[in-house]
């Protein structure tokens, strides 16, 4: 079948995008310590408080702002409320004080709380003893509401604040929820051209039935605004896919024709390597574009790992040499708003939002060769140029890819990552929990915690005891990017895991 | 090692982050990898990659189950994933690699549960000499400006010994190395 049918006759897979989420949000720290309550007069809380802070200054480097100052005896836990007692159970006029962690010597703090003592219920003149009742406290701010109402009910009031940074946690929510409005509309669309991808890979015997695609969120959201992205009967809407490859581990083996038999078993000295998984030779597809320009380009010593092209392949690769025409309007804008001084920022997703940063490609100095030509933009700038690994763009892959692949990606700054669920790998780097254990409804707050620990257990038994790494957003690596699954409406799930309809492949472990 | 160490003052003298390694099989150098991601424009052309291709260019994908590597770094998380896949016999590094290090600093990728078998990994081999090769490259002036700088394996420990930007013409080379 010729490409461009191939492109008009994709259809979309239908179904959701819904944020991966991190290994901070799924496993959370808790840590806990020891505080102090002690009731005192009501009137006097401002004061207590005043005189707290005073003699014991707070560690700005361990913020406890999520812990509740005070609390009334009836905002109290059932348990607390046992543990607790007012001294005059019939008096409305007192209120618990929290003294958190570290703890303060107890004569010193009990004399420094002993005049905001509650009244005296046996002689009113003089105020009734400070009595210290220890109790447990998180450290940590809550995650989310769930978390917040858990330790309230079992521990001392807490304080869920959605706007507090956490970008070492999980993408900003704004950002987040910004990308997934702009990748839910054609994510179906594109997960579908990467199965395409993954089944022209399986049928010529170079590799596995898995396949990536690549697109240009920016030419993406202007086809949304000229309205090109919807027409069924044309192959526009795969406009902003700047490159596509399959995989292609049994190239370098002998191939009969026909989809390799060797894809049956998992043999590993059968299995080429990972840098011929599908988002490693996409990225190598890239780079080598990106080199196009190099005054000094050899055919890299990376080329040496490409298998040869397969149509839908080579087509993609062939668009880059026509350049995308944008409409005259948007070109100049572009003109006038890029400061070709400014670098290339590969955190800017974290700052700005995609559709807003304009094409800097016509503002270069020296543009190489389209000076007569400010209308078109290449769809992959070269070094010269200002291109920049994958900065900045969008991959949707056939399968949760392997961890090496995964730490491909972020090496190679993708922006987002979008895989179906239903092409979860127990060889995976990106998932953070079990499928099963978080609905789909995901309002990025709440849920996921009632379950506690033994149920998540369960579940990763069953799952192969796999193991989850949720690389895309982990604390400790310098590079992160934004990690979605695609979760197939029902009957979507079976056609959408790897491409061989004939299902031979299924139950397999590998590596995507 | 000392072989590895002389891949990485080539990936130095050519501008790459100067990391290097070989393969050693039988006894015999088998191959040689240095770093080449801002020559190739692609952030995985990492040295083990480098000498993995040139490994499978003359020989079977098995002979690595009986191959070692010796490496001037600490593999990253993509690569400690990669060297599992091949299934390496064994992995020696000179420092660790407390940014992106998957064997054993970030991620134990060498050990934990897949579907390939676990490798032994020997760290601290000519640990200091593999530093100072880093630093070398760090106190340069990048004319790439910062951002391809900071892509690149750093090792927390070394830059922590220069935390804020300054000119680097002030830059002094540290030679001394802390002890673990």
């Amino acid at each position: 079948m010729d490409v461009q049918d191939i492109l008009r006759g994709i259809q979309p897979i239908p179904g959701d995008v819904t944020a991966v989420r991190t290994v901070q949000e799924t496993r959370p720290p808790e840590e806990f310590a020891d505080a102090y309550a002690a009731e005192v007069n009501l009137k006097c809380a401002s004061k207590v408080i005043k005189a707290l802070d005073k003699a014991y200054p707070r560690d700005a480097t361990q913020p406890l702002n999520h812990l509740r100052r005070f609390a009334k005896h009836e905002h109290l836990s059932p348990t607390l409320q046992q543990t607790l007692k007012k001294a005059d159970p019939s008096s409305t006029q007192t209120i618990f004080v929290l003294i958190p962690p570290p703890l303060p010597d107890t004569e010193s703090l009990k004399a420094l709380l002993t005049p905001f003592a509650p009244p005296n219920p046996s002689s009113p003149s003089s105020p009734a003893d400070i009595t210290l009742t220890t109790l447990r406290v998180p450290l940590y701010a809550p995650l989310n509401s769930a978390q917040a109402d858990k330790w309230t009910k079992s521990l001392w009031p807490v304080l869920y604040n959605p706007a507090a940074p956490r970008g070492f946690v999980a993408p900003p929510p704004q950002i987040l929820s910004r990308a997934r409005d702009s990748i839910q509309p054609k994510a179906g669309r594109y997960l579908a051209l990467a199965r395409e991808v993954a089944r022209e890979a399986e049928q010529s015997g170079f590799g596995r039935g898995v396949g990536a695609v690549v697109v240009d969120p920016e030419i993406d959201a202007r086809l949304v605004d000229e309205g090109e992205d919807d027409d069924d009967d044309s192959e526009r809407w795969s406009d902003a896919v700047v490159a596509v490859a399959g995989d292609a581990r049994y190239s370098r083996l002998e191939r009969a024709t026909g989809p390799n038999p060797t894809r049956l078993t998992y043999n590993a000295d059968l299995e080429g390597g990972p840098e011929l998984h599908a988002l490693m030779r996409v990225v190598d597809l890239i780079a080598g574009k990106r080199r196009a320009d190099d005054p000094d380009n050899t055919p890299a010593s990376a080329s040496a790992s490409s298998a040869p092209l397969r149509p839908l392949e080579a087509h993609f690769l062939s668009q880059l040499d026509t350049t995308f025409s944008s409409n005259p309007t948007n070109s100049t804008q572009s003109e006038t708003e890029t400061d070709p001084s400014t670098p290339t920022n590969p955190e800017k997703f974290q700052k700005t939002e995609s559709g807003a940063i304009p094409m800097p490609s016509t503002s270069n100095p020296n543009p190489p060769e389209n000076e007569n030509n400010n209308n078109n933009n290449p769809r992959i700038r070269s070094r010269a140029q200002g291109g920049y690994l994958c900065t900045d763009l969008d991959v949707y892959l056939t399968h949760e890819p392997c961890l090496c692949c995964s730490m491909g990606l972020l090496l190679s700054r993708f922006r987002a990552v979008v895989f179906p669920r239903g092409g979860r790998m127990s060889t995976g780097g990106l998932a953070s929990e079990a499928a099963a254990f978080h609905p789909v409804a995901d309002s990025g707050d709440g849920d996921g915690l009632e379950g506690g620990d033994d149920e998540t257990e369960e579940k990763e038994d069953q799952d192969d005891k796999r193991l989850y790494y949720g690389l895309h957003w982990r604390k400790e690596l310098n590079w992160r990017a934004l990690g979605f699954e695609f979760v197939e409406a029902d009957g979507a799930v079976a056609a959408a895991t790897g491409g061989d309809g004939d299902g031979d492949g299924d139950g397999v472990q590998f590596h995507a | 090692m000392k072989q590895a160490l002389l891949m990485g003052e080539k990936a130095l003298a050519t501008g790459e982050t100067p990391v290097g390694c070989v393969l050693v099989y039988d006894q015999k150098i088998v191959a040689r990898g240095m770093n080449d991601t801002n020559k190739s424009m692609n952030g995985t052309r990492h040295a083990e990659f480098l000498a993995i291709e040139e490994v499978l260019r003359s020989y079977p994908r098995s002979i690595l189950h009986s191959t070692d590597l010796y490496v001037t770094v600490e593999p990253c998380v993509m690569c400690a994933s990669a060297l599992r896949q091949y299934q390496i016999r064994s992995v020696y590094f000179g420092c660790g690699n407390e940014r992106f290090g998957g064997t054993g600093s970030i991620l134990s990728l060498h050990s934990d549960h897949t579907i390939d078998p676990p490798y032994p990994v020997y760290g601290g081999l000519f640990r200091e000499e593999a530093i100072m090769l880093l630093r070398r490259f760090y106190i340069q002036e990048n004319d790439k400006g910062e951002q391809e700088k900071q892509c690149l394996l750093i090792s927390h420990r070394l830059t922590s010994a220069a935390p804020k930007p300054r000119p680097k013409k002030n830059r002094q080379l540290n030679t001394k190395v802390e002890y673990e």
